[in-house]
């Protein structure tokens, strides 16, 4: 079986994480969704694997390259232009992608899977595989069943008594919905699907292709299967899916670097005072970061690498990207520090240089100006007054 | 910088009507406040409702200001939200502030 990963969507629901990366490359605890799924497809015997790229193309196309280090190979296919300001991505659509690298080359010559690259899956493959051909249909799609109450985030499924697809609904409401089956975005084809993909045209095999299918009343099926399914498709879904991993509630999720206790995990090369330090478990801790005595890490927390976290620094339940400093006065709960933005799960964004307290949060490489030190002074003699007053009114 | 004060009880209420509390309206902020304090007001509701955005220099013209009130009197902060709330939560001078949810909740709950 060869396979296609879709990945070139905007992932506009994912900025601002997504101005640098582009979805698929979003790390679950320091490891690109799409790295775990050309893994997943390798262990099932996919070894010929096309990406479709337009957003941010050279980040995915850098990191792949060929696929040889994963032991696969990896082609891409780009959509979209060089023009006089660089590359300018024009995505075709789901569809459309596997539509333009057929007539290229007729690369899809066999059974095939397509699959999105912005969700961790651990989905049985060679299983579906095996299903897909029971059916013999032109197209079989992945199905999960989900709480009624989360239908309307879905494309739903209507099945007869055959598997067959007989209807779609994309979100429909709680009481309009036909079933509580939704589509994961992995689909199995045949080649014949190109019948029904019209050249050179923007095509969604969800919103268009499937519903000309049922129109012809093409036999095609759903298969629900039991996996799990960790999308990271909005900022609140990476909050979540990194908690999962460090809570261990991904399965078959493989920690990065070493266990060095209960619930704690670091990289190589990390300066950690490990009695002065109090730390809560889960935390990870990546490679060449320094983490000062009298600090507070509350997990889960994943702290990256690079990263220096000042005496004094209550870090709590935060998702902290690589070459962040975290100032010894900082009191960080439940954050996300990435590209100089203190994210909060709900979304809401606060910039470390609009918001002018890089002296307190910022890139570990950037040396403070007088301006910072300024500031720094300010806040720090007021905490330390404070402080001491609280401790003069205690003892009183 | 667009603000207006009115008496609430025992307390001065300054209600900052800009959305943006940055470097450009931080002086005429910290001067402000200041020239409250000159006239003898002591005990000051600073209403943060209308603000969306807060930086560093604003939040350090208010620790000024508060360092001035000393003991003397008060300066309550009240109404921060989102990302205003963040900053002071961020920077610890949540810890520092007398912070309410409302004006109306801190002028009920010191003179309670």
């Amino acid at each position: 079986m060869k396979a296609m990963i879709l990945a070139a969507g905007k992932g506009t629901r994912v900025r601002p994480i997504t101005n640098e990366m582009p979805k698929p490359m979003i790390p679950i605890l320091r490891k690109p969704v799409m790295e775990s799924i050309v893994e997943l497809l390798r262990t099932h015997g996919v070894h010929e694997i096309v990406v479709n790229t337009s957003h941010l193309a050279p980040v995915i196309e850098n990191y792949f390259r060929d696929g040889n280090q994963l032991g696969v190979h990896i082609a891409y296919s780009y959509e979209g232009y060089m023009t006089e300001d660089g590359l300018e991505g024009k995505a075709l659509g789901s569809a459309g992608g596997m539509k333009r690298i057929q007539e290229f080359s007729g690369f899809f010559d066999e059974t095939f899977i397509v699959l999105c690259g912005d969700a961790w899956i651990d989905l049985d493959i060679s299983a579906a595989l095996r299903q897909h051909r029971e059916k013999g249909g032109i197209a079989t799609i992945i199905l999960q069943e989900v709480p009624h109450e989360e239908v309307h985030k879905y494309g739903v499924v209507k099945l007869d008594e055959h598997q067959r697809i007989v209807q779609f609904q994309e979100k429909p409401k709680r009481e309009e919905a036909v079933s509580n089956l939704i589509n994961t975005g992995i689909y199995i084809f045949e080649p014949e699907i190109f019948d029904y993909i019209p050249a050179e045209t923007e095509y969604d095999i969800g919103g268009q292709l499937f519903p000309a299918l049922v129109a012809a009343g093409e036999a095609f099926f759903g298969i629900p299967m039991d996996f799990q399914w960790v999308d990271i498709g909005s900022v609140p879904d990476v909050w979540a899916a990194t908690r999962m991993a460090l809570l261990g509630q991904i399965h078959g999720f493989q920690m990065p670097g070493k266990q060095v206790q209960p619930g704690v995990w670091t990289g190589i090369n990390v300066s950690i005072n490990w009695d002065q330090v109090k730390l809560t478990p889960p935390v990870y801790i990546g490679s060449s970061s320094k983490i000062e005595a009298g600090s507070h890490i509350t997990g889960p927390c994943m702290i990256g690498a690079n990263c220096v976290v000042e005496s004094g620094a209550e870090i709590s339940e935060c998702l902290i990207s690589d070459y962040t400093r975290i100032g010894g006065m900082a009191a960080l709960d439940n954050k996300l520090i990435f590209g100089g933005d203190c994210i909060s799960p709900d979304g809401s964004t606060m910039n470390v240089s609009e918001t002018q307290i890089r002296w307190l949060v910022d890139d570990m490489r950037r040396v403070l100006n007088p301006s910072d030190i300024h500031d720094m002074m300010l806040f720090n003699n007021m905490l330390s007054y404070y402080g001491e007053l609280e401790h003069e009114n205690e003892v009183a | 910088m667009q603000f207006s004060t009115h008496t609430q009880g025992e307390f001065t209420v300054v209600a900052i009507g800009e959305a943006r509390m940055d470097a450009s309206v931080a002086p005429e902020l910290k001067h402000s406040i200041a020239q409250l304090l000159a006239d003898g007001v002591t005990r000051i509701v600073l209403d943060l409702s209308q603000v969306t955005f807060m930086d560093s220099s604003s939040l350090g013209a208010l620790v000024s200001l508060l360092k001035m009130v000393g003991n003397r009197g008060d300066l309550i902060v009240a109404g921060a939200k989102g990302i205003v709330a963040d900053l002071f939560k961020l920077t610890r001078m949540d810890r520092v502030f007398r912070m309410t949810e409302s004006v109306d909740a801190a002028t009920c709950a010191v003179a309670a």
